[in-house]
């Protein structure tokens, strides 16, 4: 139980990090910002759903992620580096217990960033549209929390696998610009080879899947599907790396990947499974950290 | 049962050799020093003992427990003071406490804890990003003790600390040994570990050079203290047929009288003041690190000297510059 009396001291200080929530406090501004600009410029046809298109896209694919990193980046590197690691080895925690500890203790930091976030998103749909129906913003709620676990966990991973600060932080973005940068034009580079071509509006599942694989897809790919309409990525590689007529480009809805695929969507591209695949990406940098970090000399 | 045991250890990094060949006993209830310079292998010994690294061959035990297959029965019984730690600087002294407490289901008062190392309770309330080396030192120790530890390990306890800070530790080592405690420390400073240590361990460029109380280290390596006599002209007496005084030099208006017999040093000034030799000013040296170093590894005293230079050490032979002698002294 002693990984319970770490998570409680790691969370009294880590929340504490005036640095998470600088960051927090900008990146609401500049939701209040664009949001405030997207409902009022185009009321007509606009809902409280629009607010989550917006929010996942800056909030969700920026925001959270970045902060997630932050907030796991040292976890683990932090206490190696500054010697306080003996320190709890000598009050007879183990490796397993400050892992373990330091992981819950990170989520539990990142999931109280992502709700003032999400308040703030709640409140903007509130102040423009008066109401917000409840079941589809407690599902944009609980999905962004679980992004929020992914790239914690995968921060906290590599810091457990690190042994300096600058390797952490270096894995830490290197991971962001793997999903943000990487793996879209990775998976259309593997369809080339495949089939000769770029992906065109209607592409083969395994494709779909690939990218799929991808917790920033993932959560795009159910953030849609709760607001009902299209959300960009960070990069509109469709535009980049995909043939696809600008018909459909313009028409952003029918770039949802139930339209591209053709019939029911195998269960594999559900949006269950992606929920699945980012809890799978809680899962796998958890244990693939912690064993590193069970088997390392840690001077 | 030993507090401390190893046998063959061995750690090595790529082709750099840390600690070689390690085997050491320390009983339960002992004081132990480990005296060697900085980069000796001393906290990597202290490493392997938590199971923070693992060795390349050998094995450790502490009390009783293999450190490697019984890492938390050992991790249990231990408190670690470790060299160099940052504490979590946005909470407060007490909240450490606390914590340390917690986890080792210790049941003492924090307060008194903080009186034992000479922690201001009014310093705990504040946030540890505040504190001074020193003060945070004294928190680090009263978490090491916290719980009754069986082991208390302490890595160069008294880095940082000020004279009075370090008299403390001394008398903490001490009160926690008349408890049973045993007690491994390590130290590049002799009178450090001269001050509470039952036995020293010697460690230099990984490897233990030798094992033996303080007593018995000063007679086999043959260096013994010293009586700096500064003269106005020559000593007019000889000095050397004096019972207790084991060999006498003079160069540059320092007369250097080896003794072995401490109450020998009144007796030596007597005679030269009735020699009529002007006696401006006397102190004593005692034997450092560097002299017992030197003695038993047959290296410079220089290259000793340069490694602990920074060390802010308080002995006064220092101030002697590289001292020759020392170095001819033991043969």
């Amino acid at each position: 139980m002693t990984s319970a009396q770490i998570a409680r001291k790691d969370f009294e200080d880590a929340v504490r990090s005036r640095m998470v929530w600088a960051v927090v406090g900008v990146f609401a501004l500049l939701m209040v910002i664009i949001v405030a600009a997207a409902g009022t410029s185009d009321l007509s046809d606009s809902a409280a759903t629009n607010v989550i298109a917006v929010f996942s896209n800056i909030g969700g694919q920026l925001l959270v992620p970045i902060i997630a990193l932050m907030v796991g980046y040292m976890a683990i590197v932090g206490e190696r580096e500054s010697g306080s690691l003996r320190m709890l080895f000598g009050l007879s925690h183990n490796r397993r217990d400050v892992f373990t500890g330091k992981l819950a203790s990170r989520l539990g930091v990142i999931t109280v960033a992502t709700l003032v976030a999400c308040a703030v998103a709640v409140a903007m749909a509130l102040v423009l549209f008066g109401s917000v129906p409840v079941v589809t913003f407690l599902g944009f709620i609980g999905i962004t929390l679980l992004l929020g676990g992914t790239f914690t966990a995968i921060a906290v991973g590599v810091s457990a696998m690190t042994d300096s600060r600058m390797k952490a932080m270096g894995g830490a973005i290197g991971s962001y610009i793997l999903f943000t940068m990487l793996w879209y034009p990775a998976v259309a580079g593997i369809h080339y080879v495949v089939e000769g071509d770029f992906a065109g509006y209607e592409a083969p599942n395994w494709y779909f899947f690939l990218l799929r694989l991808n917790p920033l897809e993932a959560y795009i790919q159910v953030t849609g599907s709760l607001a009902d309409q299209f959300v960009w990525g960070i990069i509109g590689w469709q535009s980049i790396v995909e043939d696809i007529p600008n018909s459909a480009l313009m028409d952003m809805n029918s770039l949802l990947l139930s339209n591209r695929v053709g019939g029911d969507l195998p269960f594999y591209l559900s949006d269950w499974f992606a929920v699945v695949t980012m809890l799978l990406w809680i899962a796998i940098p958890a244990v693939v950290g912690y064993r590193s970090f069970r088997d390392a000399d840690l001077n | 049962m030993a507090a401390i045991e190893t046998s063959g250890l061995t750690k090595e990094y790529g082709n750099e050799t840390a600690l070689s060949d390690l085997d050491l006993t320390v009983a339960e209830g002992e004081v132990f020093g480990f005296l060697g310079p900085n980069g000796a292998g001393k906290t990597t010994t202290i490493d392997l003992l938590l199971d923070f690294i693992r060795p390349t061959a050998g094995t450790a035990t502490v009390l009783g427990h293999d450190v490697q297959a019984e890492t938390d029965a050992v991790l249990d019984r231990v408190g670690v003071l470790p060299d160099g730690f940052d504490l979590w600087e946005r909470s407060s002294g007490y909240r450490h406490l606390e914590f340390a407490l917690d986890s080792v289901g210790g049941r003492e008062n924090p307060n008194e804890l903080l009186e034992r190392v000479g922690l201001d309770p009014a310093d705990a309330e504040r946030p540890v990003g505040e504190y001074s080396k020193g003060m945070a030192q004294r928190l680090a120790m009263a978490m090491a003790l916290a719980g009754d530890p069986d082991l208390l390990i302490l890595d160069e306890p008294s880095s940082g600390l000020d004279p009075h800070g370090i008299r403390r530790m001394q008398e903490l080592v001490r009160e926690a040994a008349a408890d049973g405690t045993t007690v491994f420390f390590s130290s590049h400073i002799l009178g450090q570990v001269a001050a509470v240590a039952d036995r020293v361990g010697i460690l230099d460029d990984g490897e233990l050079v030798t094992v033996d109380t303080l007593e018995g280290l000063r007679e086999t390596a043959g260096v013994s203290s010293k009586l700096v006599v500064h003269l106005d002209g020559r000593p007019g007496a000889d000095l050397a047929d004096l019972d207790g005084v084991t060999d006498a030099t003079f160069a540059d208006g320092r007369l250097r009288v080896a003794y072995a017999d401490p109450a020998v040093k009144a007796r030596v000034i007597h005679r030269l003041v009735e020699s009529g030799a002007t006696v401006l000013d006397f102190e004593t040296e005692e034997v450092t690190l560097e002299d017992l170093f030197s003695a038993f590894t047959e290296t410079d005293a220089e290259a000793v000297d340069g490694s602990t230079a920074d060390d802010g050490d308080p002995d006064p032979t220092e101030a002697d510059g590289g001292d020759p002698e020392s170095a001819e002294v033991g043969r």
